[in-house]
């Protein structure tokens, strides 16, 4: 491998060699300050590198990994998610569990499998990738000590994701003995002088499909997610929720064009129904949820429905840029808004000893008692629900745009009903929050620090600065696509 | 006639699959999965690549299948679990699994005969496998070694909880003997 070739890898490398420095400094002494200043720095650091790493891009670093611009972005993208997990993971684990050293070791290296999948350009980076991500992540859902709801959700998502994985593998096995090829362009072009009608194909394609349907639980593979999120400490379920998802959304995208899997039309037609029923399951069952982390695990859900669509709208040529263009841009407004929603819950649940759960009685009264970050939840919320001048608002637009010009109206007709189901749940949660008088006034008490406010007015300034002057990220990822 | 002993193979790690999965005792199951990876095993081999057969019987025949076992024969202590072990023993037990096991003996056998009998007729050599893993794969190497180390750190911290209780319990133990010696001084 060149210098060029090292340079362009600049994130990964920091990452890893981040994730050895950690694991030294926790074997030699053990500081849960020193760690987690550590962590931030380490995040840091890749974001930054991230930087001059672009410099070399577009490169194909060995068969596995490309270091595009995209690439690049989305993994200053993780980093920065990782480091706003990290800052608010510092409350939480001080009052949880002893030895939290790890924690922050777990959580890097979860990055790094995050990271190496938008950076994957193979079938066998992405399987590494992925377990990395995941394996990390068990042990993070698992992490608090004392607690049986963590244990329960670590176990459940460790036997269904694993089941998910061999059903990916198998299904990447068909492919290989299809076309002998595992990277992604190269399976392109082998796939293109077979017939569409390959009965082995179509087997491996359903086989692809419920495996990354289950990892971003799209709706016949759902069921793991609410009790998954409820059970994970709140940090990790805003990271899970955040960075997981959209790592495995920009791969599947990748796969997608790269592999021009848009070619056949039975495929496209079985997503379009998958999002569909995305749309409608995930909106319809959050509305009757009192707990506020199933109900965004539900919207969750609804959300990965509404980016299905990009990939349906990828079918016909011509809307092809715009239509990873907005995937992308919905995938960076996603990953703040669920920071910043699942922010204010971990903070509140890092004040509960025993309890993981957030109740809608939980916030009642919140904006009288911490207005910065019912603020910041009330910002969340309304740009998850898509109102205007938020993130979510131009990220849902996109996505309308790009489904129209596709002429989808079946899909439209499911995201405008969605989005209409979702907003009376996510008011229902701001309309508790601005009560009065209520009688679990007092429970709602947050941790608060600088940090804090400072991290929660920054995701603020972010979401709406998304919202309001979406040009120079637009400009951007026009110019890098 | 190599095709046969490919179908053969293969139908034999089906049959001890299903075996596997419907045995009511773990251990019996375990042996039936053992034949099931020993099956695998032979397709690898009959289809050119020896270096995989080979690790398919040592990592998962052999240091996987060993932990297991290792695990059920921890929990079947006492001495009614030796009662049980020499009920084991029985014919019944060991010869359908053991008539399996030397069908594939019988096959690799055939097979070694047949010079490389490579359905492919290819053979990937371990150095081959090397070379790409350490060629245009090796950022694959480092990927996997950053995975081992998540499951690492992931099995310490989740395995620790239970170290932890029973040096609790252990003292807590030791703290009541003391008081009840105490109590029984004076």
């Amino acid at each position: 491998m060149s210098t060029a070739d090292l340079l362009a890898l600049l994130p990964l490398l920091v990452l890893s060699v981040g994730a050895l420095l950690l694991m030294l400094q926790i074997a030699f002494i053990r500081n849960v300050q020193f760690s987690s200043a550590l962590t931030l720095l380490i995040f840091a650091l890749a974001a930054l590198s991230c930087g001059p790493a672009t410099d070399y891009a577009p490169r194909l670093v060995t068969p596995l990994l490309i270091a595009d611009k995209l690439a690049l972005l989305f993994t200053a993208l993780f980093c920065l998610a990782g480091f706003v997990t990290t800052v608010l993971s510092m409350d939480y684990m001080q009052r949880r569990g002893d030895q939290p050293e790890e924690y922050y070791l777990l959580l890097i290296l979860s990055s790094l499998g995050a990271c190496v999948l938008a950076y994957a350009e193979h079938l066998g980076s992405l399987i590494l990738g992925m377990e990395l991500l995941s394996v990390a992540l068990y042990a993070l859902i698992a992490y608090p000590d004392k607690s049986i709801l963590p244990l329960e959700a670590a176990s459940k998502y460790l036997v269904l994701s694993g089941a998910a994985s061999a059903t990916l593998l198998f299904g990447f096995a068909l492919l290989y003995a299809i076309t002998g090829s595992l990277g992604f362009s190269d399976l392109g072009t082998q796939l293109a002088t077979q017939p569409s009608g390959n009965i082995m194909l179509l087997v491996a394609m359903a086989l692809i499909l419920a495996g990354l349907g289950f990892k971003l639980s799209l709706v016949p593979f759902h069921m793991w997610t609410p009790d998954v999120y409820q059970g994970a400490p709140s940090p990790v379920t805003g990271f899970l929720a955040s960075v997981a998802k959209a790592a495995i959304f920009l791969l599947f995208l990748r796969l997608f064009i790269d592999a021009k899997l848009y070619r056949y039309n039975m495929l496209l037609n079985c997503l379009a129904l998958v999002a569909i029923l995305s749309m409608l399951v995930g909106n319809v069952l959050a509305l009757q949820q009192d707990n506020i982390k199933r109900m965004l695990s539900y919207s969750s859900i609804a959300h990965m429905g509404y980016l299905l669509i990009i990939l349906v709208v990828c079918g016909s040529s011509n809307n092809r840029a715009l239509a990873i263009e907005a995937a992308s841009y919905y995938l960076i407004a996603y990953t703040a808004t669920t920071l910043a929603a699942f922010g204010l819950l971990s903070l509140i649940s890092a004040q509960q000893q025993q309890r993981e759960n957030v109740l809608l009685d939980d916030v009642s009264g919140l904006f009288w008692q911490q207005p910065l970050l019912a603020g910041l939840m009330l910002i969340a919320l309304l740009s998850l629900a898509g109102i205007p001048l938020t993130a979510g608002f131009v990220a849902k637009f996109y996505i309308f745009s790009a489904a129209i010009s596709g002429y989808h109206w079946g899909l439209i007709a499911a995201l405008i009903l969605g989005s209409a189901i979702g907003i009376y749940y996510y008011l229902r949660v701001i309309f508790y929050m601005s009560k009065r008088n209520s009688p679990s006034y007092t429970l709602a008490s947050t941790a608060s620090g600088w940090h804090i406010s400072s991290l929660s007015t920054a995701l603020m300034i972010i979401i709406l600065l998304l919202g309001t002057a979406p040009q120079p990220l637009m400009a951007y990822l026009r110019s890098i696509l | 006639m190599m095709e046969s002993l490919f179908y053969l193979a293969s139908f034999i790690a089906l049959v001890a699959t299903v075996l596997a999965l419907s045995r009511a005792n773990a251990t019996h199951a375990l042996i039936y999965l053992i034949v099931s990876l020993l099956a695998v095993a032979v397709i690898f081999f009959l289809l050119g690549a020896p270096f995989a057969a080979a690790l398919e019987v040592l990592i998962y025949a052999g240091a996987i299948m060993v932990l297991f076992i290792f695990v059920i024969m921890m929990l079947n202590l006492g001495d009614s679990g030796v009662a049980k072990e020499r009920q084991w023993l029985s014919p019944r037990y060991w010869i359908v699994p053991g008539l399996l096991a030397a069908i594939l003996f019988g096959e690799m056998l055939v097979a070694l005969q047949h010079h490389s009998a490579a359905l492919s007729g290819k053979m990937i050599s371990p150095k081959a496998v090397a070379l790409e893993l350490f060629g245009p794969y090796v950022l694959a190497v480092e990927i996997a070694s950053m995975l081992l180390l998540a499951g690492l750190v992931g099995a310490y911290h989740l395995g620790r909880r239970f170290l932890a209780r029973t040096e609790m319990e252990e003292e807590l133990q030791e703290e009541l003997k003391e008081q009840e010696q105490q109590r029984a001084q004076p």
